[in-house]
């Protein structure tokens, strides 16, 4: 059976330890076709705690999608994208990874860990903010993701 | 001696040809090499020059088990390697350290036969002093990891600086953009400006940390060396590079090319730069290309020939340097990074790179490739 997202909120989860890039994707959201609420983990174990919904995240919805940082002080974005890629409650959730090093080594590894997808950060005003609608029409809007029941 | 023509082996010396034993004692007491002769396991007889590369007397010498003066750590590698050699190995002789008087070490070469002596088997040994070879050898090898140590550090540091500098410099150029796209209307051009400039400077700081990245990535990120067919490298930097050919109306001949060994997308990118520098620094007549190769030995020499603007003969050097500008922005832009790449991707790959230019008239880039062997880092 198909789900249909249209139509209900779509919750993303933001993990990213920079507020100028939070703002940046924040901004470009906002004025996109696809209407989101976001959700922000300012580093690894917040967005783990976010997930699993403990601590003051106790009543967390499930995201929609994850966009995910790699350079985060205390957990890392590879940590992280390991730990929800090896639960079964939270690997079937999209992870696009958002980073800003195009780093060879780093791109591999994200895949290996079974990332959604590797997007680097634009430095282009426009193309980051035409960058992250793409994404967010895409993973909430064109693709067809699993029924979540909250 | 009468050896009709051939080293006679000093078994063969002591047991059939029978020098008088004047002619023997000169030549072992005289010898300029530490040379005894050992009898179940202890000096019999022992030269000066023995004594002296020890630091015993003679007679301290004489009797005192021939292993006593090996270091412990190195007897059990002597032993082996001596009765090696007294089966007839072929050998150029063995390195240990011994232990002198003084209870110093010092490197020694060795080497033994059997030799009868008094009608009983013994061993007539010769060793001479190579501890400053030694010491030699080993400063040259600490210097060279030193210095293999140092470059990568530093080219871990110039990945890393121009790595992490992307981020902040992406938000300083984001923010001046978005301020601008927000605020621009509300402005005066005077603000326009300033914004027109902080974006600008951005993007440039932005291209020299993408080229320096590029740069550092060539020691630190390079790949294993394969088989690689330079028509193949040179046809993939033209593909690259067909918008800048096309619009200058380039053409491009090319000899045929061999296979060497090397990075792939490191040749690539040499091949890409030189062109890319040929269509660039064009007259105002169509740019036209020749690449030829010619075999030399166990290394190819390249070269990139053009009908460019050429470069000053004083320049030649410096231009393959980081960030080496030859002109303003405003007449051909660029980070200066592009010649400093193929300078380090050529030494990568053993080569070497220089130019051959007439203002005017065009210039010449030549490089050396390995045909075969092993990574040169």
């Amino acid at each position: 059976m198909k789900s249909q997202v249209t139509g209900r909120s779509l919750d993303v989860l933001l993990v990213d330890d920079s507020p100028g890039d939070m703002r940046l994707i924040v901004e470009a959201l906002k004025d996109g076709r696809t209407q989101v609420r976001l959700h922000i983990a300012r580093d690894g174990l917040d967005a783990i705690a976010f997930l699993r919904r403990r601590g003051k995240h106790v009543d967390a919805p499930r995201p929609n999608l994850v966009l995910l940082d790699l350079h985060m002080p205390r957990m890392d974005g590879l940590q992280v994208l390991a730990e929800i890629k090896e639960d079964m409650e939270l690997k079937h959730i999209p992870v696009v990874i958002l980073s800003g090093s195009e780093d060879a080594e780093s791109i591999v590894k994200t895949y290996n860990l079974h990332a959604n997808c590797y997007v680097t950060k634009p430095v282009d005003l426009a193309q980051f903010t035409a960058v992250v609608r793409f994404i967010g029409d895409f993973w909430l809007t064109a693709a067809t993701l699993p029924m979540e029941e909250r | 001696m009468k050896t009709k023509g051939t080293i006679t082996a000093p078994e063969l010396v002591a047991t059939r040809t029978r020098p008088s034993k004047e002619l023997f004692r000169t030549l072992f007491y005289s010898s300029p090499i530490g040379t005894y002769i050992v009898q179940n396991g202890r000096f019999l007889l022992v030269n000066h020059q023995l004594a002296r590369i020890s630091g015993y007397n003679d007679d301290e010498l004489i009797g005192k088990s021939s292993l006593n003066l090996v270091l412990a750590e190195d007897r059990n590698a002597v032993r082996d390697n001596a009765v090696r050699m007294l089966k007839g190995e072929r050998s150029h002789g063995y390195e240990f350290r011994m232990v002198t008087k003084r209870a110093s070490l010092k490197w020694v070469m060795e080497t033994v036969a059997p030799v009868f002596y008094r009608r009983k088997r013994a061993t007539l040994g010769h060793l001479i002093d190579i501890t400053e070879r030694k010491q030699v050898e080993e400063m040259l090898k600490q210097t060279t990891l030193e210095m293999q140590r140092s470059n990568a550090e530093l080219e871990q540091f110039a990945y890393v600086i121009s790595h992490d500098l992307q981020e902040p410099l992406r938000m300083v150029s984001s923010y001046t953009q978005l301020l601008a796209q927000r605020y621009g209307d509300k402005l005066d051009a005077d603000a326009d400006e300033f914004i027109a400039y902080a974006v600008d400077g951005a993007e440039r700081m932005q291209a020299l940390l993408h080229d320096l990245l590029e740069y550092s990535r060539v020691g630190t990120r390079g790949k294993p060396f394969s088989w690689v067919n330079c028509k193949d490298a040179v046809d993939k930097a033209v593909a690259n590079l067909q918008i800048a050919i096309q619009e200058s109306g380039a053409s491009m001949t090319y000899d045929v090319l061999p296979t060497v060994m090397g990075d792939e997308g490191q040749l690539v990118r040499l091949f890409q730069n030189l062109i890319g520098n040929a269509v660039k620094f064009r007259r105002d007549d169509p740019p036209r290309v020749r690449i030829s190769a010619q075999r030399r030995y166990n290394k190819v020499a390249f070269s990139v020939q053009d009908n460019g603007i050429g470069i000053e003969p004083a320049h030649s050097q410096s231009i393959f340097e980081i960030f080496r500008r030859l002109h303003t922005r405003e007449e051909y832009p660029g980070t200066g990074m592009g010649l400093a790449i193929c300078k380090k991707i050529v030494e990568r790959h053993g080569g070497h790179i220089s130019v051959q230019s007439k203002p005017g008239e065009g210039s010449t880039f030549r490089f050396t490739l390995a045909v075969a062997g092993d990574e040169a880092t």
